[in-house]
């Protein structure tokens, strides 16, 4: 099981990256930031880097408009 | 999101993320380049030729200029081979031969090997700032301030950069676009409007942001090509959008009136609109010929100012999926000087209460105000317009209109409730237009609000709703303490707030408060250090703001809305009203229930449910009230302590009085 900003649960699968989490939150916010175990991820691994299982994910939305 | 690529430079192999520029990746790797045309903010030209390297690919070699080639196959690459040395060597000789006293020019020919000349050339430009046609301004002009003010002119020996007709082109916003990237001084600003003390401190950190906006715009809020209304699409797809009186946050027929609508349909115009001189953000949009339906204009082309987030929001709420209704409301809101917010706002309110049997067409004067009504939310725009009837109530906001039919319908009590609930205002102001049922810091943000709930005090849905950035109530006083002053201190220089938070530097990540953009914030006090001399700080800037935000508060108390009973938001800014509502987000809520208010939904009636979720998030809403009224240093009932206005230093005689007068009065 990974945890999505310290609340929300999301059930691991072998192989799962960080765009398959954030295509499964529905993230499609254009300035995000992400953390795995509080490590930075680069924008360019969102497609291969892989996330472990236990994984401790942050999906900070950077705000914008408002 | 793209791959990486092995690729060798001088034997040495590193691998590089696709469609990276050659140059990008050779000074990743800390080697240095000769270049004369390239600028890091500015689309790659390739015209001073000097960054050219030798690359050998499936076996062949060949020389390109690395600034514009970008890497997309396994390469090998030799920047000190001997083509490369003679390639540089002869480049070098020819622009110091032409301008051998610009410093520029004698840094670029000495990575070349050139350290002087033993034949002076029959072309001299012996002026240490000369121009040397690199090209920066002219391109500047173009991806900084989208416009064309600068290009060459002249042929051969006879090329120089021109204004057209050589004559200075009054459609020229005074950016400094083009002498901020010069880099030889060239170009000189000479005029400088409203004499700041620093006019060059203020470009600086001005042009640092129209740099981000030629770069990242495109990937993040393209604001140039649909300004606010970039943020239509994301609210829906976060739930945020309010549709039909805010009950919902989403909605399938958003697609109609989305930003990608606008831009692929509508909008014809997006040029900067000169309200701060040299911004090139350019979030002004307009329709140009477009055909109104209706109205004393029927039949006209007129052009329409926007629409803005805002506006196509408040047509989500008022449910209309329909851009020409939502265009042509913007146009008559504009041209009767109505505000499109607390139209839409009322108009939503209106048709709730139509629909759910309170009101019917004998208090509309025969109009149907259901959800969707286009041709009922225009007529009724322009019947306000004329000061006819029901129309005119209406014009009047949704606290009166709560009063007036309280007083004049014969209204059941669980009505008046039902009225009060979803009549969303606060303080007298109609609510902005997003759904703040799940984020508790929004909701106080609103509720809140000095002026009443808009949420340019504070936007906090982000940090609390999603990122849950603000779990402890401690966490949403301190980001309703900090955002509400920061937003306050900007307005009262005048400073526009787009330009803070609607692009972001690229590398705002790494720092160590992104929601703040910090680096946005320094170019803020900047611009007032440009100005005034006077140096800011985050503390400063907070304690001028405190200064401000409290002596505004104590106005509100004077003018009798600035107690805890006038920061309460109505019930359907914090969550489900109606059972429809409830069984909408059912898993959501049930969910809540469940794990954190302690109470088992299954087989509950859904009143139940509601009134449990109700008595919880009040609950929740009123001890974060405490925790933020403590960190303002306001009492209890929401007002600001003698002590906090003695810490300010404005416990003038005047604003003491109006203390005193609340402390009488209990």
């Amino acid at each position: 099981m990974i945890t999505i900003n310290n609340r929300d649960k999301l059930e691991w699968k072998p192989g799962m990256t960080i765009k398959d989490i954030l295509d499964t939150m529905g993230y499609t916010y254009s300035l995000i930031m992400v953390t795995v175990d509080g490590k930075l991820v680069d924008d360019d691994e969102y497609k291969t880097f892989k996330v472990h299982d236990n994984a401790s994910v942050r999906v900070i939305h950077i705000h914008h408009g408002g | 999101m793209s791959g990486k690529i092995d690729v060798t430079i001088n034997n040495k192999k590193v691998s590089i993320k696709e469609d990276t520029w050659l140059l990008t990746a050779l000074e990743a790797e800390n080697i240095k380049i000769p270049v004369l045309c390239h600028h890091k903010d500015l689309t790659p030209d390739g015209s001073c030729r000097l960054c050219m390297v030798e690359i050998e690919e499936r076996g062949k070699r060949k020389m390109v200029t690395s600034c514009n080639y970008p890497v997309r196959s396994e390469i090998k690459v030799f920047t000190d081979s001997d083509p490369v040395k003679k390639h540089r060597k002869q480049l070098g000789e020819f622009y110091l031969g032409r301008y051998p006293n610009v410093p520029i020019i004698k840094k670029v020919a000495g990575m070349c090997g050139v350290t002087k000349i033993e034949r002076k050339p029959y072309l001299v430009d012996e002026n240490s700032s000369a121009c040397v046609l690199c090209g920066h301004c002219i391109r500047a002009c173009r991806e900084f301030a989208q416009e064309k003010i600068l290009s060459f002119a002249g042929r051969g020996i006879k090329r120089h950069v021109a204004m057209p007709f050589e004559k200075v082109d009054p459609h020229c916003i005074g950016c400094t676009s083009c002498a901020y990237v010069c880099p030889t001084g060239a170009i000189q600003i000479v005029d400088d409007l409203n004499n700041p003390l620093d006019p060059q401190l203020i470009r600086d950190h001005g042009m640092k942001v129209n740099a981000e906006m030629a770069t990242l715009d495109d990937q993040q809020c393209r604001m140039r090509k649909v300004g606010t209304a970039n943020i239509v699409d994301v609210m829906d797809n976060y739930d945020l959008l309010p549709i039909n009186n805010y009950q919902y946050g989403t909605h399938e027929e958003v697609w109609k009136i989305d930003s990608w609508m606008l831009q692929r349909k509508y909008f014809t115009q997006g040029l900067p609109d000169g309200c701060w001189k040299g911004c090139s953000m350019a979030c002004a949009k307009t329709i140009d010929n477009f055909e109104l339906k209706t109205g004393p204009y029927k039949g006209q082309k007129v052009t329409v100012d926007g629409p803005e987030y805002e506006t196509a929001a408040g047509g989500s709420n008022m449910g209309l999926f329909d851009m020409d209704a939502i265009a042509e409301f913007n146009f008559y809101c504009d041209t009767y000087g109505i505000d499109t917010i607390s139209a839409a706002t009322t108009i939503a309110f209106v048709m709730e209460a139509f629909e759910a049997g309170i009101i019917d067409t004998s208090v509309t004067n025969g109009l149907e105000m259901c959800f969707g009504r286009s041709d009922s939310v225009l007529e009724l725009l322009h019947r306000m317009s004329r000061g006819e009837g029901f129309a005119v109530d209406v014009g009047k906001g949704i606290r009166w209109l709560k009063n007036q039919w309280n007083k004049t319908l014969n209204l059941t009590d669980d009505q008046k409730a039902f009225l009060q609930d979803i009549g969303m205002e606060v303080k007298g102001l109609e609510v902005s237009e997003y759904v703040s049922k799940e984020s508790l810091a929004q909701q106080l943000g609103y509720g809140m609000a000095v002026k009443g709930p808009q949420h340019d005090e504070a936007w906090l849905i982000f940090m609390d709703m999603v990122n849950n950035e603000l779990p402890t109530y401690e966490d949403k006083a301190e980001a309703l303490y900090y955002f509400p002053l920061w937003r306050t201190w900007f307005g009262l220089y005048g400073l526009c707030k787009l330009c803070w938070n609607d692009v972001t530097p690229a590398d705002n990540k790494m720092s160590a408060e992104p929601q703040k953009i910090p680096d946005h914030v320094h170019n803020y006090f900047k611009f007032v250090e440009g100005m005034t001399g006077r140096k800011l700080d985050e503390a400063g800037m907070l304690e001028e703001s405190a200064r401000v935000h409290n002596f505004q508060r104590l106005m509100c108390l004077m003018l009798g809305k600035g107690r805890r009973n006038d920061d309460y938001m109505p019930f359907r800014g914090i969550g489900p009203v109606t059972v429809k509502e409830y069984e909408s987000r059912s898993d959501r809520y049930d969910k809540q229930l469940k794990e954190i208010v302690g109470f088992d939904p299954e087989g509950k009636p859904v009143e139940e449910k509601l009134a449990r979720l109700r008595e919880y998030r009040e609950e929740q809403y009123d001890k974060t009230l405490d925790v933020v009224y403590r960190r303002r240093g306001w009492d209890n009932n929401g007002v600001p302590t003698m002590e906090r206005l003695r810490e300010l230093e404005i416990d003038l005689p005047e604003i003491v009085a109006i203390l005193e007068e609340y402390q009488k009065s209990g």
